[in-house]
């Protein structure tokens, strides 16, 4: 039946329906420049969100664990192979999309007898230039560039509120500690619904299926901070070290908690 | 690129990874039969003992060929990952490759586990793959005998490590050296480590330093394939620490005030 091109169409534009209604829960991720660098962040009920890809490069993900792990695998593989058998300099976040994920990632998607990835995901890198580059990835093999830093989210609109938050703030020039609380204030910004919005939702069954999924998910910082995991991954320039990332102990999240509850 | 990495595999193996892919190094040439053949570059010496605050690791800079001189701005201690050094004696060729083969095993293991590998586990993949270059070693043109110093942060304890070509690993407590002028000054550190000012292990980061230089200069004085420091080119040893800070290199600026104090008679 697939053979004729409106049931193929079809098809995938209900392989597109299934895939945002599974990823619709998926709590943001943010990725911003700061002075020294580039930072992710991302609150989730279970570790995993955010990975150490290569000596530049981290990832953010949200979706199916089975899924992100699956594509954090390859990147590994396809990065660590391509930096041992060129150099480390060959290995860019362009170079892994273009001619690997991106078009593996469209094929999956429209092989429709094959069960689509659940994912997106959120890519920061230190380029050789010592400047912070972001990408987002959908599903489906498309994915962006940003200098300024992106979002990820399950909530398109969830994620167009932090993304012009994002476009309108300066990190570049911020510390590492004021990008991360800027980024976490954007975080809880962006959860929270405009009165105007809220009114139009009003009159369409969107309403009350949102507000389903919202229900039981922190609303604020301080919820977020008691109930679940803030991760934070950190690309530092200038260390002396090949390797770029580190993560934010223990010890540095509560003091962070501290700080932007207080 | 994707197709050869389509299932998971998630043993954190990078050499697997580079045998599924095809890109594992042949460890056998075929068409020679004994170590007549070629004359490969292997005149060295690296030295490496522990002090107060961790172990300190050198190395001279000369590659030889023969009586040829090939190259004198050779690293031969070079950095695994930030908790280890690897120091290196024997065909240039093959211990690059182990020590890039290495270093990418151990960052593929951590990223891939999500944590870092043992310390026996590293110990481990450094002989795992002297072993699997034994042919290449018994073939004359790709034997390597290599030093290791690796930090461990949970035991907070510097390990330090020789091996022979076969893949056989020895831990070091106190101090060691290979390569061709190894002999000149194997005596030596033994001298100072019981008569000297101290014990090796008591000495301070300075006193460790400039001990590795005037060692290096000896062998040198010995062994024509070790070469010597040549401050007008700036040209100096290669020597790193490695602590519970990770490993540092000290810098070339440093260096010259080093080898100058150390040079005098003190």
């Amino acid at each position: 039946m697939f053979e004729e091109p409106f049931r193929w169409m079809e098809a995938i534009s209900t392989r597109h329906s299934y895939v945002r209604e599974k990823l619709r829960k998926g709590q943001p991720v943010i990725g911003v420049p700061y002075n020294e660098g580039a930072v992710i962040i991302g609150f989730s009920p279970q570790p995993g969100k955010i990975f150490e890809i290569y000596d530049r490069i981290a990832l953010g993900g949200l979706g199916h664990p089975a899924d992100v792990e699956r594509l954090r695998m390859t990147l590994l593989d396809m990065a660590h192979a391509e930096g041992f058998n060129r150099s480390s300099k060959d290995v860019t976040i362009e170079r892994l999309l273009q001619f690997g994920l991106a078009p593996a990632l469209k094929q999956n998607f429209e092989e429709i007898q094959r069960a689509p990835y659940l994912i997106q995901m959120l890519l920061a890198e230190i380029n050789h230039e010592d400047g912070a580059e972001f990408f987002r990835v959908n599903y489906d093999g498309y994915w962006e560039k940003f200098k300024q830093g992106t979002v990820i989210s399950g909530d398109k609109k969830v994620s167009e509120r932090i993304q012009k938050k994002i476009d309108d703030t300066d990190f570049v020039s911020c510390t590492l500690n004021k990008s991360i609380q800027s980024a976490l204030r954007i975080w809880e910004e962006g959860r929270k619904k405009p009165a105007l919005e809220k009114e139009s939702l009003k009159s369409t069954d969107d309403s009350d299926e949102l507000d389903d999924e919202m229900e039981g998910h922190p609303t604020d910082l301080k919820e977020a901070f008691e109930r679940w995991n803030l991760e934070v991954g950190i690309l530092k320039k200038n260390t002396g070290r090949k390797c770029l990332y580190s993560t934010l102990s223990e010890s540095e999240i509560s003091a962070l908690q501290s700080e932007v509850i207080r | 690129m994707i197709e050869k990495f389509e299932k998971i595999h998630s043993s954190g193996d990078f050499i697997e990874l580079l045998k599924r892919s095809g890109n594992y190094p042949q460890q056998v040439l075929s068409g020679i039969s004994n170590n007549k053949a070629l004359e490969i570059p292997q005149g060295t010496t690296v030295l490496a003992f522990h002090y107060r605050d961790g172990i300190i690791v050198a190395g001279d800079r000369r590659a030889t060929a023969g009586n040829s001189i090939m190259y004198d701005r050779c690293d031969k201690v070079i950095p695994i990952d930030d908790y280890s050094l690897m120091a290196i004696a024997g065909v240039p060729a093959t211990a690059f490759e182990m020590a890039r083969m290495l270093s990418h095993n151990f960052e593929y293991y951590r990223r891939s586990q999500l944590r870092a590998m043992s310390t026996e586990g590293k110990v481990r993949a450094l002989s795992k793959l002297l072993k699997d270059n034994v042919a290449m070693a018994l073939q004359g043109v790709g034997g390597v005998s290599p030093l290791f110093a690796i930090y461990d942060t949970q035991q907070e304890k510097a390990f330090l490590y020789f091996y022979d070509m076969l893949g056989a690993e020895f831990q070091i407590l106190t101090h060691v050296a290979t390569g061709s002028g190894s002999p000149m000054i194997k005596g030596i550190l033994e001298h100072e480590n019981l008569w000297g000012i101290s014990s090796l292990g008591e000495r301070s980061e300075e006193e460790a330093t400039s001990l590795s230089i005037r060692l290096l200069q000896t062998a040198a004085q010995f062994d024509s394939a070790t070469g010597q420091a040549r401050p007008e080119d700036k040209l100096y040893p290669t020597i790193a620490k490695i602590t519970k800070e990770g490993y540092q290199f000290i810098p070339d600026d440093e260096m010259a005030t080093i080898y100058k104090s150390s040079m005098s008679r003190s």
